[in-house]
C-alpha cells in the first residue's frame, strides 16, 4: 500500500454535489466499513424528525420490504451490519449511517461483500418504503411510537439524565439545549408527510461526508462514489457556527428529585474556548488534570481522599466549549462534595498544579490519541470532527500540539473557566423509607 | 526461551503460549500495526467463590458477599501509593473488573510497555492491606453499590438471576451489599488472596505489536510468587427447578423493563463449553434474533423495541440464557415468547436458517479480532474454562444441526422465569 506504515490518514478522494468522500488509510483491520454523515443545524423544529429518519430507513427498503428478509440477508453476508442514528456535535446534528462487513479473505466463497453491502446501503438510503406522499403509515406509526418511548426513557439512566438536564438548564435559549433526538413535544408534531419532506431535504441538500475504511478495491470505491454522485443534489444547506462565548452573570442552581438512592451532582462550566482556538489543546490538558482520569484532582480528592463517591470526573464538549463535572454521592454529602469539587477548580485557577500532573495528563492524552487509530469507528469520528470544524490536524500533529502545552497555558485557560449551573438530582426520600439503602 | 507458536491461518492470527515455571500460563497475540498494547493479569476467582478451603489447612470458610470485588479495589493500593496513579503517570490506562468467575487487572498503553507490564505483574503479587485502608474503601464501594441499585437494567437482570437460582451464589450482587461489605476485614481479604492469587489459578494475556520473547522474558523476571496448592471451591447443590417464576420491582423508569431466562443444568468445560455456547447463541438467534418471525411479530405489535437483546452465559460452574428489554406489556410478551420456545423445541432448528446464522456469528467472531482488548479478555475467559478462544473458528466449522437440536432439547424444555421492573 502507498502510505507509510503506522500512519493513519484520511485522504479526500472526491467531492461532488456537496458530498465529500474520504478514504481512510489503515490496512490492519479485518473489516471494511462505510460511514456517512448528513449534517444539519441543531434546531428544535427538525431535531426529532431528523432522528426519526434513520429509524424508518433501517426497517427495510423497496428491494427488502420485509425487515426479516433484510436481516436474513445481512446474516448471509457474514453478519454484515447496517445501522443509523443521530448525534450532536456542538450545535450541529449529524444523521449517521454506517455499513460494515468482514473482509473477503475471511469468507469461504467468492463473495464481493463490499459491492453487495453497498448496494443494500444505497437501497436503504434512496428507496424507503412509501405510501402516497409520505412514509408507509404502519411503519411510521411504529417508529414514531418508539422514538417517543425512547425520549421518555431518558430518565432511566440517572447519570446521563442528570447530565442532559444540567445542559438543558445551562443552555436554555441556546440551540445546544436540544437533546440529540429532540423533545417529546416536537416529536408529537411529526407525521408521515412532513417526515418524508424532511428526508428529501436531508438526501438532496444536507452537506454529506462519506468515509471508507478497511480493505476494498478501488473499482468498488469508484462505483460507490458514482452511486452517490447520481443523487440529485443542490442548494447545499449552509451550516451555522456553534455559539461558544458567554459571560456568566449569576450561577444558576437547579434541584430536582426522583425516587432514587444516590444523588447525582452536575456542575456545568463555560470555557469560552473554540476548537479552533490556540487555547483548545491547553483546555483539554486542563480538563485531564482536573477530572479526566484516575490521576486527576477530582478522582484523587473526591473519591480516594474523601471516599465520597465511586465516580467524580469532568468531561468536555469540544464544539460548544462546555465542561461538566459529574459525581454520584449521598444526598447528605452534597455540600461537602460541592466544596471539594470547587476547591479543585479554584486550585487550577491559582496554578496549584505540578509539572508531574501536566506530564501525566499529556501522556494519557497521547495514549488516547494513538489508541484511537486501532478502532475504525474512532478514526472516522476523529476525522469527522476535524472536517466539521475545518481543522487540518491529523493524529500526529494533534499529539504534537498536546506536547507543546505548558503550565502557563493551562493556568491561562483556567482563568476563563466560569461556573454556570449546578444541577442536583436528589433522592426524594421514598427509597430510604422502603429501607433499600 | 521456549514457548509454543500456534498459527490460525483462517483467522490471520498467531498465538504464542508460554508456561512459566511457577505454573502460571501466559498467552500472547502479536498485532502488527497496532498502537495499543493491552496486558491482563487475572485470577480464576470471582463473586461466586464464597466458600472454599484455605490452602495449608483443612478449614473450609465462608466469606462475606462482595469480597472478591473488594479485594480487586484494594490491590490497587500499595505501600508507596496508588497504582492507578502510577500507571497514569506513564500514560497508561489501568483498570480491573470482577465478574462472577474472574478478577482481572489490566492496563493498556501505547508507549513504555515494559515499565507498565512490570508494574502490573508486580502489584498483583503484593497486596498491602491495613485496617485503615480497608475501612476507607467501604465508603467508595458503598457508593458503587448505591449506583447499581438505581440502575434498572442491572436490577432487572439480578432479579432474574434470583428467580433462576435457589442456592447458587451467582444470584448475589457482585459488589455485595452495604451490610455484607461492613463485615469485610483485612484478615478475610488475606485469606481470599492467599487462596486464589496463586500462579496455577491465574493467567496473563497480552496483545499488541510486540515480540513474544520480549513479553515472556518480562514475565520470567517479574513472577516471584510460588504455587500455594490446588484451589478447592465449594458450591452449594443447585436444584434443577427455578427459585421462583416471577419477580417484580418498582423503580424510576418510563416504561416497564423485562428480562426472562432459562437455566442450563448441564455442566461442561473445555472446547465442549465453547461449542455448547455457540450452539445456544445460534438457537437464541434462530428463535428471537432480528431475522426471526417472533422478533418481527413482537416488534410490529409494539410489545418490544430496539432495546430487546438476548445473551448466553455459560461457565463451568453455571449456565443460563436470558433475553429482554423494554416492553409495554411484559406479561403478554412473556406468554408469546414461552409459546414460541415450546414450538421451537417441537419443530427443531431449521438447517437453512442455521447455516446463515452460523455465517453471521462467525463474521462477528472475526470482527472481534480487530480489538486487542477483546482478544486479551476472551483468551483469559476461555482459558479459565479450559478452552482456547481461537478454537472458536474451528468449532463453527464442526458444528452440526443434530448437536444444536440436542442442546435445544436439553435447555429449552426447562421453564423460563420472568423479572419485571415497573414504573412507580
Amino acid at each position: 500500500m502507498g502510505f507509510p506504515a503506522g500512519k493513519t490518514t484520511a485522504e479526500k478522494i472526491a467531492e461532488k454535489n456537496g458530498i465529500k468522500f474520504y478514504r481512510i488509510n489503515s490496512d490492519k483491520f479485518k473489516t471494511t466499513r462505510v460511514d456517512l454523515y448528513f449534517v444539519d443545524n441543531l434546531e428544535r423544529e427538525r431535531a426529532s424528525g431528523n432522528a426519526l429518519i434513520p429509524a424508518l430507513l433501517k426497517r427495510g427498503c423497496a428491494k427488502y420490504p420485509k425487515v426479516t428478509d433484510l436481516e436474513r440477508k445481512l446474516e448471509e453476508l457474514y453478519g454484515a451490519d447496517i445501522d443509523g442514528g443521530v448525534l450532536k456535535k456542538g450545535e450541529n446534528q449529524l444523521i449517521g449511517f454506517h455499513m460494515s462487513h468482514i473482509s473477503d479473505n475471511f469468507t469461504s466463497g467468492n463473495e464481493k461483500l463490499f459491492d453487495e453491502c453497498s448496494e443494500l446501503l444505497m437501497c436503504i438510503l434512496k428507496n424507503p418504503m412509501l405510501e402516497g406522499d409520505g412514509f408507509k403509515k404502519s411503519l411510521f406509526k411504529k417508529e414514531w411510537d418508539n422514538l417517543i418511548d425512547y425520549i421518555r426513557s431518558r430518565i432511566n439512566n440517572k447519570m446521563r439524565f442528570s447530565l442532559l438536564r444540567c445542559i438543558e438548564e445551562m443552555c436554555a435559549n441556546e440551540p445546544f439545549a436540544i437533546a440529540d433526538e429532540g423533545s417529546e413535544k416536537d416529536a408529537m408534531l411529526l407525521n408521515p408527510q412532513n417526515t418524508l419532506a424532511l428526508y428529501n431535504e436531508m438526501l438532496h441538500s444536507y452537506p454529506l461526508y462519506v468515509y471508507i475504511t478497511g480493505p476494498v478495491d478501488d473499482s468498488s470505491i469508484q462505483k460507490l462514489i458514482d452511486d452517490f454522485s447520481a443523487i440529485e443534489r443542490g442548494n447545499i444547506k449552509p451550516l451555522k457556527p456553534t455559539g461558544v462565548e458567554k459571560t456568566v452573570k449569576d450561577v444558576k442552581r437547579v434541584d430536582e428529585s426522583m425516587d432514587i438512592n444516590q444523588g447525582k451532582l452536575c456542575l456545568g462550566f463555560r470555557t469560552n474556548v473554540q476548537p479552533s482556538s490556540p487555547d483548545y489543546y491547553p483546555l483539554v490538558v486542563y480538563n485531564s488534570i482536573l477530572g479526566g482520569d484516575t490521576h486527576s484532582k477530582l478522582f484523587q480528592n473526591v473519591r480516594e481522599k474523601a471516599s465520597l463517591a465511586y465516580y467524580a470526573q469532568s468531561i468536555l464538549e469540544k464544539y460548544k466549549g462546555l465542561m461538566v463535572i459529574m459525581s454520584g454521592i449521598e444526598a447528605e454529602n452534597r455540600s461537602k462534595a460541592e466544596e471539594i469539587i470547587l476547591k479543585q477548580v479554584e486550585d487550577m485557577r491559582k496554578g496549584n498544579i505540578t509539572q508531574e500532573e501536566i506530564k501525566a495528563s499529556i501522556n494519557a492524552l497521547e495514549t488516547g490519541i494513538k489508541s484511537m487509530q486501532d478502532s475504525q469507528g474512532a478514526i472516522v469520528d476523529f476525522y469527522m470532527s476535524q472536517h466539521l470544524t475545518n481543522l487540518t490536524d491529523d493524529f500526529e500533529s494533534t499529539i504534537e500540539n498536546f506536547k507543546k502545552v505548558t503550565m502557563d497555558d493551562v493556568v491561562r485557560v483556567a482563568q476563563n473557566v466560569q461556573l454556570d449551573t449546578i444541577y442536583f438530582l436528589k433522592p426524594d426520600g421514598r427509597k430510604a423509607e422502603e429501607g433499600n439503602v | 526461551m521456549s514457548y509454543r507458536t500456534i498459527k490460525y491461518e483462517d483467522l490471520g492470527e498467531t498465538l504464542y503460549e508460554y508456561d512459566h515455571k511457577s505454573g502460571l500460563k501466559v498467552f500472547f497475540v502479536r498485532k502488527p500495526g497496532y498502537f495499543k498494547k493491552t496486558a491482563m493479569f487475572g485470577t480464576n476467582y470471582g463473586s461466586i467463590d464464597n466458600i472454599f478451603k484455605v490452602p495449608g489447612s483443612d478449614k473450609v470458610i465462608e466469606v462475606p458477599d462482595g469480597i472478591a470485588h473488594f479485594l480487586e479495589h484494594k490491590l490497587f493500593e500499595q505501600e508507596d501509593g496508588n497504582m492507578l496513579d502510577k500507571f497514569s503517570r506513564l500514560g497508561a490506562s489501568p483498570n480491573a473488573f470482577t465478574s462472577f468467575n474472574q478478577t482481572v487487572y489490566y492496563f493498556s498503553c501505547t508507549d513504555l510497555f515494559e515499565e507498565n507490564f512490570k508494574m502490573l505483574l508486580d502489584y498483583v503479587q503484593k497486596p498491602w492491606l491495613t485496617d485503615e485502608n480497608v475501612e476507607k474503601e467501604k465508603g467508595i464501594i458503598g457508593q458503587e453499590i448505591m449506583m447499581y441499585q438505581d440502575n434498572a437494567d442491572w436490577r432487572v437482570f439480578f432479579n432474574l438471576l434470583d428467580c433462576l437460582y435457589v442456592n447458587h451464589p451467582i444470584k448475589l450482587e457482585i459488589a455485595g451489599s452495604i451490610e455484607s461489605i461492613s463485615k469485610i476485614t483485612k484478615e478475610l481479604l488475606y485469606d481470599c488472596y492467599n487462596t486464589f492469587y496463586s500462579p496455577t489459578n491465574m493467567a496473563v494475556t497480552v496483545a499488541g505489536d510486540l515480540e513474544p520473547d520480549e513479553v515472556f522474558a518480562i514475565v520470567d523476571n517479574m513472577i516471584q510468587f510460588k504455587d500455594r496448592g490446588t484451589v478447592e471451591k465449594k458450591y452449594p447443590q443447585e436444584p434443577e427447578e427455578l427459585n421462583q417464576e416471577y419477580k417484580e420491582q418498582k423503580l424510576a423508569v418510563s416504561m416497564p423493563l423485562f428480562f426472562m431466562g432459562i437455566k442450563d443444568n448441564v455442566r461442561v468445560s473445555g472446547p465442549e463449553l465453547l461449542k455448547r455456547r455457540i450452539a445456544l447463541s445460534i438457537i437464541m438467534n434462530d428463535i428471537m434474533g432480528r431475522s426471526s418471525g417472533l422478533y418481527d411479530k413482537l416488534y410490529s405489535d409494539g410489545l418490544i423495541n430496539d432495546t430487546f437483546r438476548f445473551e448466553v452465559s455459560l461457565d463451568q460452574a453455571y449456565g443460563y440464557v436470558a433475553w429482554g428489554g423494554q416492553s409495554s406489556d411484559p406479561k403478554k410478551t412473556s406468554e408469546i415468547i414461552s409459546a414460541a420456545l415450546k414450538e421451537a423445541v417441537e419443530k427443531g432448528i431449521n438447517s437453512d436458517s442455521m447455516t446463515s446464522i452460523k455465517k453471521s456469528h462467525r463474521g462477528m467472531f472475526i470482527r472481534g479480532l480487530n480489538s486487542v482488548d477483546n482478544i486479551t479478555h476472551e483468551l483469559m475467559e476461555s482459558f479459565f474454562n479450559g478452552a482456547c478462544y481461537f478454537d472458536t473458528g474451528r468449532i463453527y466449522e464442526e458444528l452440526d444441526i443434530d448437536y444444536v437440536n440436542k442442546v435445544l432439547n436439553e435447555v429449552f424444555k426447562n421453564k423460563a422465569a420472568l423479572s419485571v421492573v415497573k414504573p412507580q
